[in-house]
């Protein structure tokens, strides 16, 4: 029981996400933090605001982590789909380490 | 990308990279906005020299020079968004007696007096009690910047610091001049202070040298009985 809610934190902990999540989070992180910064820049220099400015930015990258961080559903839409268990035997001739698999 | 550690990781990278790139924006934005100061008056009211000792306990007595000035001088151009405060200074300038070459400085230079301008966004770093600094913060509620901060119009100002000179002797020198500078202090960027030449659309500060005056003598009556506030 304890080895079971152990292993459900430490799944949550990791929050491991797919292949094509990880491919749209790294494009999610560098399109909205990009935004992030021209935004807070053009908004700062055309109201002439340097604090608007920081906190603009400081509250976006905030967002941003919210949005990249945590293992959300839609970066976990294609699991890997392995092949079941011994469903398949070897093929034929395999060599490993010079030894031949039967 | 796999595990929210690395994601962690990589979003605070990418990150400092961007806070770095908005950096380097803000400080290139000081370029692209025109510096025109301009000063009406700069001019000395009254001139004294009096002796004094340079400390308490000191038994060397020097000369004091004791300008004061009136000032009338524009420099609202330099507060932009990325102006945190602006410093303004006002110094004695006189010819060396040897001149050039004759191992003292070309010229003499004292700062007589100064001031700190805070933009609104720096107000809080002011060194203000709680009075003067709610005052500070009224006088700009609701503004970002406040250019008009930079209009100065001051007379007969008393100079903030006595100047004297390594030879202790500054009585009756001849053709002394004050000279208005500024040092802009952005948030972000390099020091800048008043360009020699034009730079850009940054504009040389026109008119601040005062016309040349004299020191007068020592006042006789005063001798050995004035000290210095320094």
């Amino acid at each position: 029981m304890a080895e079971q809610l152990l292993d459900q934190a430490r799944d949550i902990f990791e929050g491991q996400i797919d292949f094509e999540g990880q491919k749209l989070a790294e494009l999610l992180l560098n399109v909205a933090l990009t935004l992030v910064g021209a935004v807070a820049c053009f908004v700062g220099y055309f109201l002439q605001d340097i604090k608007l400015a920081v906190y603009l930015a400081l509250g976006g990258t905030a967002a941003v982590f919210v949005l990249v961080v945590p293992p959300w559903p839609f970066f976990n839409r294609n699991p890997v789909k392995w092949l079941p268990v011994g469903g398949t035997t070897p093929p034929a001739n395999l060599v490993v380490d010079d030894k031949m698999f039967k | 990308m796999y595990s929210s550690i690395v994601r962690l990781q990589n979003t605070f990278g990418f990150f400092t990279t961007v806070a770095f790139a908005v950096a380097c924006i803000i400080a290139a934005s000081d370029l692209f906005s025109a510096r025109t100061p301009s000063v009406g008056v700069l001019k000395t009211t009254n001139v004294q020299v009096v002796r004094g000792r340079p400390h308490y306990y000191s038994s060397k007595k020097e000369e004091y020079a004791i300008i004061r000035f009136s000032l009338d001088a524009d420099l609202s151009s330099l507060f932009t968004w990325n102006t945190k405060q602006v410093f303004v200074y006002v110094t004695a300038e006189w010819p060396s007696a040897g001149g050039s070459g004759s191992g003292q400085n070309a010229t003499n230079q004292a700062v007589i007096w100064d001031s700190i301008i805070t933009s609104p966004s720096a107000d809080h770093l002011a060194n203000l009690g709680p009075v003067a600094m709610r005052k500070l913060r009224r006088s700009a509620a609701g503004k970002s910047i406040d250019p008009s901060r930079g209009r100065l119009s001051i007379n007969n100002q008393r100079p903030k610091y006595q100047i004297t000179h390594p030879s202790s002797k500054v009585a009756n020198q001849e053709d002394v001049v004050l000279r208005l500078h500024y040092n802009v202090q952005p948030w972000v960027g390099i020091l800048t202070w008043n360009p020699d030449e034009d730079f850009l659309k940054w504009k040389t500060l026109k008119g601040n040298l005062s016309r040349k005056f004299a020191l007068p003598g020592l006042k006789k009556k005063d001798e050995g009985k004035t000290g210095t506030r320094s």
